[in-house]
């Protein structure tokens, strides 16, 4: 059972089936006991008409007479039959009809004023509906006598009615199932649509034909669809930054190659070749460093739980505790414990490690790293600042330093490539913007300001 | 010093290992983590230097394991990607420091004789205690601003000395922490060393900067003035 279409059919069938049984069969018992009802008010009225048409004759006893208001009493075999029982349940008249046959018995002593109504069967086998009625008969003054009169129809009429009845119901019964089915059939088709819809999308998305899914799914199916949609953009930026770093990583170490190259071919002494081919050397690392860098960037990653800064933070500074020990500056965290960060943990690592590393190179005594949400333009964005009290950066020199691979002191160990790494996570990967300037500690501040830092971005 | 090096890439492991010891300290190398954690929980090391990618157990599960095991002496990893992320993982798994491949020989060394001399308690390059100074920088020592000269051994000897100052140190510690194992190891050298080094640094006879605890080894007793 690994289809939807399937599982919705098979339950909303067996559904449909008991419901559709049940009712049938509440409708055919509703009409048999009122049927059964009709017959029973139908045999007391010809009770009535019985007791209307008797006489009592100089004996006291009861006549009917011979021609009765009902024809078919007086039919033989006609299907409705009569009697009259005394006390005694001696049988002192019967109908005409009743030629040649007998009513069952029935108990016949009963309190006057009773009915007693019941499926039996005549003396020939016949099925029969009987109606007894007692009646007290005043036969002379104050002399009452007990008479039963019973009154029979035979239970051909009532069968034929009910299963006339039952055929009728059932089998509009089986049309209307037969037409809700279809009609289901219909809607889940309809309703399942747009997963069909998603399903052949994405075999075009495999085939290469289509970049992502189109839009116009009904709500429920939204967010599935849009989160797919984001993966497949991630994917792809991804890829994309692959290929240009491994591009660019490609393009900017041939020239190192070339010109150690042609220090090899010329016949330039040892000392020149090894400074040459050192410089050279230096380079390449610097290149390949800040392209796999670059390249390792994860991004804003759909379907991911904002990450709290704060502990992040903290790894970071007790890190640099550890590295910069020999000077033991005052590295301090200001982040509330709800900032949240919305991408890869890496990445936010890479930025923070990079900037607090660089403000600890060049501190005094101070470090502060400073993260806070901020709205712009109605957009959230993620601030990140990290800032010292070291000499600070002059402005002239700060375009230059966010350039790759430039270090602003050769002295201070590092790649120098920490700043052009943040300025291009930043920038190409969280579409921010980078900031160098000068912060309260009177050193250098370098602010970082993240974009789509919300739900849903 | 004794300083283990856990490397798998052999050319480097055996360059790094051979300045190590023209530097004048006693390397044990390994090239893979099981033999190097060995190494680490059984030697008496000073520092060591882990790569973060080796081949069987990362640099970090070793680092982990001689944290976990008690074992205190500082570790320096050497990370070929320069990624936070590693460095951090490093740092919090009990390192002290790194070092990004591809480096610089001076850098290493320079980083070593820092992570040492903290573990000492020390936070300057330059050793001093009364009016003697030792720069581990430059490996020179000034008896009250003027030069001793001193041979590689009674260097080494000294530097362990100035950089547990106040603490007694056993004989066998010492040559534990200042030779490599196919060294000759008679105590009777240590006793020559440290005689030179009493005649080299107290001419005089009124400093007495190195103390003889009978049974149980040498102190430096100077208190220490800087860092």
């Amino acid at each position: 059972m690994n289809s939807l279409r399937g599982r919705l059919l098979i339950a909303a069938s067996v559904v449909l089936a008991a419901f559709l049984g049940l009712t049938g069969l509440s409708l055919d018992r509703a009409f048999r006991d009122s049927a059964l009802a009709a017959v029973e008010d139908r045999l007391q009225a010809q009770v009535y008409m019985l007791l209307g048409a008797v006489n009592v004759d100089a004996f006291n006893r009861l006549t009917l007479p011979q021609s009765l208001p009902e024809a078919r009493f007086s039919t033989p075999d006609s299907g409705l039959y009569a009697d009259v029982m005394d006390g005694q349940g001696t049988l002192i008249w019967h109908s005409p009809s009743l030629l040649g046959l007998a009513l069952p018995f029935f108990p016949a002593v009963r309190n006057p004023g009773d009915t007693q109504f019941a499926p039996l069967e005549a003396s020939d086998g016949t099925p029969l509906f009987v109606l007894a009625f007692t009646v007290s008969w005043e036969v002379a003054r104050n002399q009452y006598q007990l008479y039963t009169f019973r009154v029979a129809e035979t239970r051909q009429d009532f069968d034929d009615q009910v299963w006339s009845f039952r055929r009728g119901l059932w089998g509009w019964l089986l049309a209307s199932t037969g037409v809700l089915l279809a009609a289901q059939g219909l809607i889940l088709r309809w309703s399942l649509q747009p997963l069909r819809r998603v399903a052949t999308e994405i075999k075009d998305i495999e085939a290469g034909r289509q970049d992502e899914l189109s839009s116009g799914y009904p709500e429920e199916l939204r967010p599935l669809t849009m989160n797919l949609n984001a993966l497949l953009r991630q994917g792809r930026a991804h890829l994309e930054r692959y290929r240009n770093a491994l591009g660019d990583l490609a393009h900017s170490l041939k020239t190192p190659l070339a010109v150690a190259r042609g220090a090899l071919e010329n016949d330039t002494d040892a000392d020149e070749l090894r400074r040459t081919l050192g410089e050279q050397v230096g380079r390449m690392n610097r290149t390949v460093d800040y392209q796999l860098q670059r390249a390792a960037a994860a991004g804003r990653i759909a379907l991911s739980a904002p990450l709290p800064v704060a502990p992040l933070a903290r790894k970071i500074l007790d890190s640099l505790a550890k590295v910069y020990a020999d000077r033991a500056p005052q590295l301090c965290a200001e982040i509330a414990a709800t900032t949240v960060f919305y991408g890869d943990e890496g990445d936010l690592l890479e930025i923070l490690g990079n900037l607090a590393d660089n403000a600890c190179k060049w501190c005094r005594r101070q470090v502060v790293v400073r993260v806070h949400p901020a709205d712009h333009d109605g957009r959230m964005e993620l601030v990140l600042e990290v800032e010292d009290d070291g000499p600070g950066i002059p402005t002239d020199q700060a375009p230059l330093l966010l350039n790759r691979g430039q270090r602003a002191d050769p002295t201070v160990a590092g790649h120098g490539i920490g700043l052009a790494v943040v300025r291009d996570l930043v920038e190409e990967v969280y579409y921010g913007r980078l900031e160098i300037g000068r912060g309260v500690l009177g050193g250098a501040r370098v602010r970082a300001r993240l974009r789509f830092q919300a739900n849903g971005g | 010093m004794r300083i283990l090096i856990i490397e798998d890439e052999a050319a480097l492991r055996e360059r790094v290992t051979a300045q190590l010891r023209e530097q004048g300290y006693a390397v044990d190398s390994a090239a893979d983590g099981r033999t190097g954690l060995y190494l680490g929980q059984e030697y008496p090391l000073d520092a060591a230097v882990v790569d973060l990618g080796l081949p069987d157990l990362s640099g970090i599960e070793v680092i982990r394991r001689w944290r976990a095991a008690g074992r205190k002496f500082p570790v320096l990893i050497l990370t070929a990607r320069g990624r936070w992320q590693d460095k951090v993982e490093g740092l919090e798994a009990g390192a002290d420091d790194y070092l990004v491949k591809p480096f610089y020989t001076e850098e290493l060394l320079a980083r070593l004789r820092a992570l040492i001399r903290r573990t000492g308690g020390w936070t300057q390059a330059v050793l001093r205690c009364g009016p003697i100074a030792l720069d581990t920088g430059a490996q020179q020592i000034t008896l009250s601003g003027q030069a001793v000269e001193l041979t590689a051994y009674e260097y080494k000897l000294l530097e362990y000395l100035m950089l547990h100052a106040g603490t007694v140190i056993s004989k066998t510690e010492l040559t534990e922490h200042l030779y490599q194992e196919d060294e000759d190891r008679d105590s009777n050298v240590l006793e020559v060393l440290v005689g030179r080094l009493r005649r080299k640094l107290d001419p005089n006879r009124d400093l007495n900067p190195i103390e003889t605890l009978r049974g149980r080894g040498y102190r430096f007793r100077l208190e220490r003035t800087a860092g």
